[in-house]
């Protein structure tokens, strides 16, 4: 349910209006600290994220392979 | 069903003094839409267009327009002009997904990931992000440094400069006037195409590269480096997590999507217009046979003043001053952006400071920071270079497949998810750009099988 808006003491209900009529509701500061839900990951999506991971094993090495070669 | 939809009347409202900035920009955007002339529609546009600008002259950044530079004085003109626009659509196709996601969801990049992947991949993309923009934002100090230090300016005073420019910029904490004042230091990144006139280019030649992509270089290793590294100066981590948190922080919205691409491929036209500038302006380094392996900054211009003359040198270090300072802005933006997001603390332009003292910390401190340390005697800065090539290259397959999945995620996109001829376009760039990863990954590690095409 919506409820009323709260205001802040600095500002007038003019700017309140002109928020409410300008920005969408997941526009406001306030309605993006509400988390996302997790997604459920399928199959491909499954093993998209492990090759992913495998990427990174690799992109690990060889930043450190370039960090010691680098270093010598 | 669509995730937002269902939260909208769940919520409990409450407005902040973000809000009202951006509720005075839509408003702007809603009075230039509801006149319906030209002109007014011109105004929309003008009212629109920033982070696709920014991104695109932000990627034009110190190190790339070295690697431009490097490639017109080892290559010339031939098959790298079009090449380099070919980076450039690639971009386009990768950028206008963060316009849309950051149009549907109005949340940024970072956030995204953390909550539909879960923590592991948040902070992953986190820290892959932080580390990477962080080296970056040392590079672009270096350029800063070299191409003041060109006039004569001392380091000290160049990176002062730069960081007082920076804190300037961001004084008036408000959205808008920081992307007018960054794009007014951005459209600077054109003075490579004066520096280009003034090199005397062979227009047949260049005509010529451009419609049948030759002179083909010869295939070995230093010829894949260049390849790769004029991919890097294109495609980068950053720019995704850039342009979708200030898509959100403008307030655009599913509306302003076409306005939001047109944006996009207009900064991608000026930087590739900069870019293919900076390769004809060393190309007369290449015609006169002149090594310019490891060259800085300053040294290019200092080997180009007596072909092009010390105009046309004292503008090519202007831009990659330029090219620096954008960057440096950018950069820090879309690291506290990241930060605030993840951390789930109040994260916007339009914050004034009291609200947004962690935003504008981490900002404020990674550029105080990275301009610190390039002050260090004795760094090995053309190494810090080659370590930030690196990963910039081999981060990017990770942010482009989380990018792919969440575009495509029709609990998220609320009808902007993209249509298939754009999921195979976006297909076909993911997969080049993941293996042009891979294989950079492999010259760093077994050298001397790329050796082995060229027999360099």
């Amino acid at each position: 349910m919506t409820k009323e808006p709260k205001m802040h003491n600095s500002m007038n209900l003019s700017e309140e209006e002109l928020v409410l009529s300008t920005l969408e509701p997941d526009q406001l500061a306030e309605a993006k600290k509400q988390r996302v839900p997790r997604r459920r990951l399928k199959g491909p999506e499954l093993l998209v994220l492990w090759f992913l991971r495998i990427y990174l094993l690799f992109m690990i090495v060889v930043v450190i392979y370039q960090a010691w070669t680098g270093t010598r | 069903m669509n995730w937002f939809a269902g939260q909208k009347t769940q919520r409990e409202v409450v407005i902040t003094h973000e809000d009202i900035d951006r509720a005075h920009d839509r408003a702007r955007v809603q009075d230039a839409r509801a006149r319906g002339s030209w002109l007014s529609r011109l105004r929309l546009l003008w009212l629109l267009v920033g982070p696709g600008i920014l991104v695109m002259l932000g990627e034009n950044d110190g190190p790339s327009m070295l690697s431009y530079a490097a490639t017109g004085a080892k290559f010339g003109i031939g098959f790298f002009l079009p090449f380099i626009i070919l980076t450039f659509v690639m971009a386009i196709v990768v950028q206008e997904m963060t316009v849309r996601l950051g149009a549907a969801t109005h949340r940024g990049h970072a956030e995204l990931i953390f909550e539909r992947f879960g923590p592991f991949w948040g902070w992953f993309s986190m820290v892959d992000l932080s580390v990477g923009n962080f080296l970056t934002l040392i590079t672009e100090f270096i350029a800063i440094r070299a191409g003041l230090g060109f006039f004569g300016v001392p380091p000290w005073a160049a990176v002062l400069a730069a960081l007082a420019l920076l804190y300037t910029a961001l004084m008036t904490h408000r959205y808008w006037t920081w992307e007018r004042i960054t794009l007014a230091i951005a459209a600077l990144n054109l003075v490579f195409v004066p520096v280009a006139l003034m090199s005397k280019p062979d227009w047949h030649s260049v005509g010529y590269a451009l419609a049948n992509w030759k002179p083909m270089p010869g295939m070995n290793k230093d010829t894949l480096l260049i390849v790769l590294a004029d991919i890097g100066a294109t495609v980068t981590p950053w720019m995704l997590f850039f342009q979708q948190s200030a898509t959100v922080d403008k307030g655009m919205t599913k509306r302003d999507v076409s306005f939001g691409r047109f944006d996009t491929v207009l900064g991608a036209a000026l930087a590739a217009t900069a870019a293919v500038a900076t390769v004809i302006a060393t190309t007369p380094l290449f015609t006169h046979h002149m090594s310019a392996e490891n060259f800085q900054a300053a040294q290019f211009a200092q080997a180009l003043q007596p072909l092009i003359g010390r105009i046309g040198a004292s503008l090519f270090a202007l831009g990659i001053v330029e090219a620096g300072m954008v960057a440096c802005v950018t950069i820090s933006i879309s690291s506290a952006y990241a930060f605030g997001e993840v951390a789930a603390k109040p994260h916007s332009l339009n914050l004034p400071v009291r609200q947004g003292k962690a935003f504008y910390s981490v900002l404020y401190l990674l550029a105080a920071l990275a301009a610190l340390i390039v002050l260090i005697p004795g760094l090995p800065l053309v190494y810090v270079v080659l370590v930030v090539n690196v990963i910039a290259v081999l981060a990017m397959p990770p942010a482009l497949v989380f990018l792919f999945l969440l575009v495509n995620d029709r609990e998220l996109m609320n009808g902007v998810v993209s249509p298939r001829w754009a999921n195979a376009l976006a297909t076909a760039v993911v997969l080049f750009l993941t293996g042009a990863g891979v294989l950079f990954g492999i010259s760093v590690i077994a050298p001397n099988l790329f050796a082995a095409l060229g027999g360099k």
